[in-house]
């Protein structure tokens, strides 16, 4: 009964967190420089009806909307804009009322004007970064908020090396993240196993896996003289795209051999300490059976985040009468090779992690720590 | 030949070699979820509701990972089903937070991409984004569910006379081990991803009010949120399965 007491005091005070959040959050335009507005009244026109030259039919809308400020130094003033939304939203949207938006305020004479910069999302992200600590707090209490500190450190060293690219602004820029990616793999591993003969296993199995399919991949782009893919369709790209879609794939590939490298060496670990006269042998095969049997979903869990990615840039091509092969090679290629490279890490990784273990583990060597 | 073709008879050639019939069989699930994939988009572009798309998508992926992934059967049917429970919980949390947040279609800094489109194509992409969102995650969902429900079986084989409280406390225990781990696959696949995203960030200058609202950058944090949030649902739910499984035949051999 005083458990049930007492956790029904937790559900209390993480419910009145979220919502002391919440509600912080959603009046927090005294934080932000830029005037932000509120839309306080909304007409619309009547709807234009368009179709394009592929037979597509869609809907404009203009409505004009009032906004009042709620921050800075013409706080209380209100302005006018119009804004147009279509029916697909590609890269409008609709206002309604009540919703907060950034504005560009200048004067124009005596009257204000403004211009849309941006809708006011921060609300959103931070209710469901809370939702994720809760959900981790409840599930393993302290010990789950430590797992987000790895990520948490990697994102923090990522911009950093992301900063440290720009400043330097190298011709050969591919070696800084690929520098990175050894420290972004020492790091986490450090921070889940600990600093022992298990953790530098672990290491380089990784380290051998990432950069013989790196070798691979690079070898058969060469080969085939990157025929099919396009590097130019790379998003953003500000530097040159080729070296940057490879420092995407390490990062990329990273984590998921990572994941297969952990899961061998770690079984195979576990299992000295339960059964120290275990042959080499027995551990090479074990580890391969482990491997086995994560191959086929990790690579899967690359293949569905890499190209999910491309779905709304794919039905555009596709809508704009694009043909199936010109589609595929501009807006997916990229992120099939980048999922077919990591896939050939996380394969290569597994024999890599079994026998570097078997070796260290064999004999008649006892695992110290 | 074709960088693609190449790479993936060398995908291929590495699966059967390390997995032997399993090996062909992760190939063949990986080449069927592509097959899948590309139909989503096809169907969606001829204007079928991208939501039931992905949803019944959704459950053809989550049954092959898991089906062909995996050769327990009863350890399959587990975390089928608990992946089935997260696909439709993770629907009812997107569909909203997508329409609200305002994340859909294409940034202001894609621009350049696009330009030479004309936007008003009649798609809806708030559904296109929310099938995206959704489908990115079931892989993750599928290999955590996979992993709890078979080493929680691994468990109570090893240990007969467990108790449920026991099956319990493993579970979280297992899932505190895996959960580390598909956090750095997540993290690193998608911001990998997203790299040259964040080299332009930089170069813009951009500020914290900027982090915080872009429409990119909030879509792509959203997303591995999103995927986090599945992780620990499928992690608790396939754990509570087991548990209840495992009452169950108690039950029955009791009676």
């Amino acid at each position: 009964m005083q458990f049930k007491l007492k956790s029904m005091w937790h559900v209390a005070l993480i419910l009145l967190s979220g919502v002391i959040l919440y509600f912080f959050v959603s009046n927090d335009e005294f934080l932000y420089q830029q005037p932000i507005g509120k839309v306080v009244a909304v007409k619309e026109e009547k709807p234009t009806k368009t179709t394009d030259v592929y037979n597509n039919s869609d809907e404009t809308t203009r409505q004009h909307l009032t906004f009042e400020i709620l921050n800075g130094k013409y706080k209380g003033k209100t302005v006018k804009i119009s804004n147009t939304y279509s029916r697909s939203g590609g890269l409008d949207q609709k206002f309604r009322t009540g919703q907060k938006v950034f504005l560009d305020v200048y004067k124009k004479g005596n009257t204000l004007e403004a211009t849309i910069s941006d809708y006011k999302r921060d609300v959103y992200l931070v209710m469901f970064s809370w939702l994720v600590v809760v959900l981790l707090y409840l599930t393993m209490q302290f010990q789950g908020l430590r797992s987000l500190l790895s990520v948490l450190l990697n994102f923090v060293i990522f911009l950093f090396v992301v900063q440290l690219d720009v400043k330097l602004n190298l011709n050969n820029f591919f070696w800084i993240f690929a520098g990175a990616a050894i420290v972004f793999t020492a790091l986490s591993l450090v921070l889940v196993i600990g600093f022992n003969w298990q953790c530098l296993v672990t290491f380089t199995s990784i380290f051998l896996g990432t950069t013989i399919a790196l070798v691979i991949g690079c070898l058969a782009l060469y080969a085939t003289n990157s025929k099919g893919v396009h590097y130019e369709a790379l998003d953003y790209a500000t530097q040159s795209p080729q070296q940057l879609f490879l420092a995407a794939t390490v990062i990329g590939l990273l984590g998921a051999v990572m994941d297969a490298a952990t899961d061998i060496v770690s079984t195979l670990f576990e299992m000295k300490r339960s059964q120290p006269t275990i042959a080499k042998k027995q551990l090479f095969k074990s580890g391969q059976a482990v491997g086995r049997s994560i191959m086929g979903p990790l690579v899967n869990v690359l293949l569905l985040i890499f190209f999910a990615e491309t779905f709304a840039m794919s039905v555009l091509y596709f809508r704009t009468g694009n043909s199936i092969p010109y589609t595929f090679e501009w807006t997916m290629a990229l992120g099939v090779v980048q999922a077919l490279i990591s896939g050939i890490g996380i394969v290569l990784t597994i024999p890599i992690a079994s026998f570097l273990s078997a070796q260290v583990l064999g004999g008649k060597r006892h695992v110290s720590d | 030949m074709s960088a693609i073709s190449l790479l993936t008879l060398i995908l291929a050639f590495l699966m059967v070699v390390v997995g032997g019939r399993k090996g062909i069989t992760a190939f063949l699930s990986v080449v069927f979820n592509f097959v899948i994939l590309f139909t989503v988009v096809i169907l969606i572009t001829g204007g079928l509701p991208p939501i039931w798309v992905s949803f019944f998508a959704g459950i053809c992926i989550l049954g092959i990972t898991i089906y062909m992934g995996n050769s327990d059967e009863k350890t399959s049917n587990i975390a089928f089903k608990a992946t089935l429970i997260v696909l439709a919980v993770m629907l009812l949390l997107i569909i909203p937070f997508d329409h609200f947040a305002q994340i859909k279609g294409f940034a202001s800094e894609q621009s350049e991409t696009i330009e030479a489109f004309d936007l008003l194509i009649g798609a809806d992409f708030e559904a296109i984004l929310i099938s995206t969102t959704v489908l990115s995650t079931l892989g993750a969902i599928a290999e955590a569910a996979i992993a709890v429900a078979s080493g929680l079986n691994e468990v109570i084989e090893q240990k007969p006379g467990i108790t449920l409280p026991e099956v319990f406390k493993s579970g979280k225990m297992i899932g505190f081990q895996i959960m580390g781990m598909t956090f750095n696959t997540l993290f690193f696949g998608m911001f990998g991803s997203d790299l040259a995203l964040f080299i332009l960030l930089y170069k813009l200058d951009a500020d914290f009010s900027y982090y915080l609202n872009s429409k990119i950058f909030v879509k792509e944090c959203l997303a591995v949120l999103f995927s986090s949030v599945a992780v620990i649902l499928v992690i608790w739910i396939t754990t509570y399965l087991v548990g209840k499984n495992l009452n169950e035949h108690r039950q029955k051999i009791d009676n």
